[in-house]
């Protein structure tokens, strides 16, 4: 199919406004009679709070308000009501709000910080998820079971379990009777941050007359809305949020942060507007980490390399809060059976609590936390079977027709992954791998790729349009553009739509959730999905009142008309027509009478058939699949260890693709955040639940001298839910690197790695080791 | 103990009372109120504060504001006229390098500091000012090609 604006990489509505620095981010938000907030943070990642004395920090200059969570009464969470908005009787992580200061200035605020005396009773601290899971573990919540949660979910009471998901598709474990050829092996990603450039913060205000206002640097307002409302039992439309740009999400911004702890201190001094903003510090040790997830997984198939059962143990160091972390276990349980189809699965995950910061969500979402292993793991067997790994790959790939281990039968419109696959084969794997020399050994790693959708009961995003009387259309919506382009895709989709030029497209610049229409939270890559679909609904509705009303003018039937963006006409004779221009406000007669209505339309798209799971652990995640392959071409320096990318190669089926520029762009980026996973990447705790590298100098992000060269192509099998064929894309590129890059490694070297970050004094240590066999 | 400090920015002569050891940043957004100089990190490692003092690029976070008396300040307001966007602004605006947009005003006063005194500078001395910026966006890449789109466009401006 032919469009006019889909697939040109137009430039995107918010560039001008960010390379000349007007763009408003939330430290840049100034409200007259604003305090400033900060939190004190405890000394101890696991322990009861003996007693708190403000008395002194209450005398400092400038000092409003001091706040501890004292008398704090409720709990809050979307799927877990485990959270509070500050510490009250123990704390449970190192980065934990124990109290807060609020002052004139950020500077008072911090120097009556250091007044405030803390006395704890130090309790065990568990980082690892495998101690918190022992029996004679302390708990972490002994409320745990007893907090309101989300009836899939299955807490374990008198442990430290959050939430157990057990999948079973066939025979289960029974199934690996069927097989052969078994391996078996246990996997690490350990802990991470997204570390955006752009730190989290919020400000909240109590107003007087008992309504809430927010800003935030977050992906979900409505949620956040919501979730307040609850809390200080007021009406949900009572509570006002808006967003601002965001400096960088890449999923630590999504669900409820730091907002609740910041309306809680807000909550003491109404009438003032009150800002915290994290220092990067805070941003890694009290905000959301990510990761975290070890997996003990064990496949078998027959010996010609038809796959047959899949076991996985997912155990997920979840953090002191399990709110955030139960539905990334979930899917890295059920999307560790990779792009393949297995007959018989038993795939079983555990949340668990543990002293660490929550884990939230990160760029990629239980996906490559999982699929390392399978990706791997598919390495392993083609070892032992004695086959080429891509060729293994080939005769199990999840094709049309194939049945996942949801339980979903996969479609043609989920995409070709084995184009993608031949694709990468012949641009890495058909010329000859360079030799080994002096300096360096070579090697070639492929990984294939799956990303699920992720859905929820209502997970639905909206669209408002309104036509402009010179024929020109402004956009609302809540999808939060986090940098990823989504203003982009909303304009040219849009544009598509309506048949309109871009450059006639407002799209909408905060969201602020008095007027923007509802948004569950943009997240999951589905605001290219979802969004445009619901682009196309409030298109089809703005068309269909538009012509509504050129009926009455031109005096026909609604179905003799035809609109092309700017006109509507009879389809026998596009001379009889009216201006789409001159319906905007209905249409004002020369004699001043108006007819028809005035032209704007509400709608949204949720997934379709997006279902809970069954008592077996599948269901349907709403049919929005999507695949791809990769390959790492890489160079293992001798003398350091050090592994240098020399290109990474990504193909995906995205569908339609809608501009060419942004969408290479997002591939860049995510790639590159993986390798800095695979490479260099690991939030760090000493025994005592400390981080001790808190800080962008010592938490290594990829740095511009370490951009690796990249090949990347996509395929664009039409999709069968997005706008015009098109599906997302903002995740999927972080899931093949890790895998990738370690199986280039053992062809390099013939070294296998089960965890990650694999820096240069790792690698060093496992060339040694080898030697010395 | 609050002192004068009297600088140039933007062109305008200013006259600010401050601690002497505030940071130059802190002045510009919460004196100024030019807040398009972020703050993404304490220990001056992200460069997304990044502002040119008497035609060097520096970084903002860890600069006592006593230091800047007397010198001429440019920030990323400083350099469109109008809607007139400089080349620097035009060329990373359209080469991809943009997406969340927060390290952009650090990478684009990072590049006036370097292509205004000497656009013909080789590709380390682009390499070394660029690798003092963090990005978590864009893999670089779409930076790099800004980056030399903007070298032409001021090498055909001279």
């Amino acid at each position: 199919m032919k469009f006019k604006y889909l697939g040109k990489s137009y430039n995107r509505p918010d560039a001008i406004s960010k390379v000349t620095g007007k763009a408003v981010y939330l430290d840049d938000i100034r409200i007259p009679g604003m305090l400033h907030a900060a939190i004190l943070r405890p000394e101890y990642a696991h322990a009861e709070i003996v007693s708190i004395d403000t008395a002194e920090a209450e005398r400092m200059p400038g000092v409003v308000k001091v706040v501890t969570g004292k008398g704090c009464h409720y709990h809050y969470g979307d799927n877990i009501r485990d959270l509070v908005p500050m510490a009250i009787e123990k704390v449970r992580y190192i980065g934990e709000p124990v109290a807060a200061v609020i002052a004139d200035t950020l500077a008072h605020a911090e120097a009556a910080l250091e007044k405030i005396k803390v006395q704890y009773k130090p309790l065990p601290v568990y980082i690892d998820a495998r101690d918190a899971m022992k029996p004679d573990a302390v708990l972490i919540h002994k409320e745990n079971g007893e907090y309101w949660h989300l009836p899939t979910l299955k807490p374990t009471p008198g442990t430290n379990i959050a939430h157990t998901y057990h999948l079973k598709k066939g025979k289960g474990v029974e199934g690996f009777k069927e097989a052969e050829v078994i391996v078996e092996a246990e996997f690490n990603y350990p802990h991470g941050s997204c570390t955006a450039i752009e730190p989290h913060g919020s400000i909240v205000w109590f107003k007087e007359d008992n309504t809430i206002e927010v800003w935030s640097s977050s992906i979900c307002p409505f949620i956040i809305r919501e979730d307040l409302a609850h809390s200080y039992e007021i009406p949900v439309s009572d509570v006002r949020v808006r967003i601002p740009d965001i400096g960088g999400c890449f999923g630590y911004k999504s669900d409820i942060t730091v907002e609740q702890t910041v309306a809680w201190i807000a909550s003491f001094v109404p009438g003032h507007p009150v800002k915290w903003v994290a220092t990067r510090q805070e941003d890694f040790t009290s905000t959301l980490i990510a990761h975290g997830i070890r997996s003990r997984m064990k496949i078998g198939a027959s010996k010609d390399g038809k796959l047959v059962a899949i076991q996985n143990e997912v155990i997920h160091s979840g953090g002191a809060y399990a709110d955030t972390a139960v539905n990334i276990t979930i899917a890295a349980t059920h999307n560790s059976a990779g792009p393949y189809e297995f007959d018989h699965c038993d795939l079983i995950g555990y949340t668990v609590y543990t002293n660490t910061p929550a884990v939230g969500a990160y760029r990629g979402y239980g996906h490559q936390e999982a699929q390392i292993a399978t990706e791997r793991m598919m390495d392993l067997l083609a070892r032992k079977l004695n086959m080429d790994p891509i060729k293994l790959r080939e005769m199990n790939y999840l094709v049309e027709g194939k049945v996942n281990a949801l339980g979903e039968k996969m479609w043609k419109s989920h995409g070709d992954i084995v184009t993608c696959s031949n694709m990468v084969k012949e641009k890495v794997f058909s010329k000859a791998k360079p030799k080994e020399d002096e300096n360096y050994y070579y090697g070639r790693g492929f990984a294939a790729a799956m990303k699920s959708p992720k859905g929820a009961p209502f997970s639905t995003k909206g669209c408002y349009m309104k036509l402009n009387n010179d024929g020109s259309v402004t956009v609302s919506m809540g999808g939060a553009e986090v940098g990823q382009g989504l203003r982009t895709v909303v304009r040219q989709v849009a544009a598509e739509a309506l048949q309109i030029p871009p450059e006639k497209i407002r799209v909408y610049t905060e969201i602020d959730t008095q007027y923007s229409p509802y948004e569950w939270q943009t997240i999951g890559s589905m605001f290219t999905t979802q969004g445009g679909r619901a682009i196309i609904r409030a298109a089809d509705k703005l068309i269909a009142v538009v012509k509504s009303t050129a009926a009455q003018v031109l005096k026909t039937d609604v179905d003799y008309l035809e609109y092309n963006g700017e006109y509507v006409y009879l389809r026998n004779d596009p001379d009889i027509r009216v201006a789409v221009a001159d319906l905007s406000r209905g249409y004002i007669t020369s004699d001043g009478i108006t007819i028809g209505e005035y032209a704007h339309a509400v709608s949204d798209a949720r997934l379709p058939r997006y279902a809970n799971p069954d008592e077996n652990g599948q269901g349907s995640l709403g049919v929005n699949y999507t695949f791809g392959a990769t390959a790492a071409e890489i160079r293992i320096e001798k003398k350091t260890g050090k592994i240098i990318v020399d290109n990474f190669t990504s193909v995906f089926d995205v569908g339609q693709v809608i501009n060419p520029r942004q969408i290479r762009g997002s591939v860049l980026g995510g790639v590159t955040m993986a390798i800095g996973a695979t490479l260099y990447e690991k939030l760090e705790f000493d025994q005592d639940g400390k981080i001790k590298n808190p800080h962008m100098f010592k938490y290594h992000i990829p740095t511009y001298k370490e951009a690796v060269p990249m090949d990347i192509e996509f395929i664009e099998t039409p999709d069968a839910v997005g706008p015009f064929g098109a599906r997302g894309i903002g995740e999927h590129s972080v899931i093949g690197p890790a895998p990738a890059i370690m199986n280039a490694i053992y062809d390099a070297v013939g070294i296998d790695f089960f965890e990650i970050p694999i820096t240069p004094d790792v690698m060093k240590k496992a060339l040694e080791a080898r030697q010395e066999k | 103990m609050l002192e004068k400090i009297s600088f140039t920015i933007n062109g305008k002569p200013t006259t600010v009372e401050a601690e002497a050891e505030m940071m130059v940043l802190d002045v510009i957004r919460e004196v100024l109120n030019l807040t398009g100089t972020k703050h993404g990190c304490d220990n001056s490692t992200c460069g997304t504060c990044t502002i040119v003092v008497n035609g060097k690029a520096v970084k903002s976070c860890n600069l006592p504001v006593k230091r800047i008396e007397g010198a001429d300040v440019l920030t990323v307001e400083g350099l469109a006229k109008g809607t007139e966007l400089h080349p620097i602004q035009k060329a990373i605006s359209e080469s991809g390098a943009i997406q969340c947009g927060f390290c952009t005003p650090g990478i684009v006063m990072e590049l006036y500091g370097l292509l205004e005194e000497k656009p013909e500078a080789s590709q380390t001395e682009m390499e070394t000012a660029l690798n003092k910026h963090l990005c978590r966006c864009t893999g670089y890449e779409p930076i790099r090609d800004g980056a030399l789109m903007a070298q032409k466009l001021l090498q055909e401006r001279k």
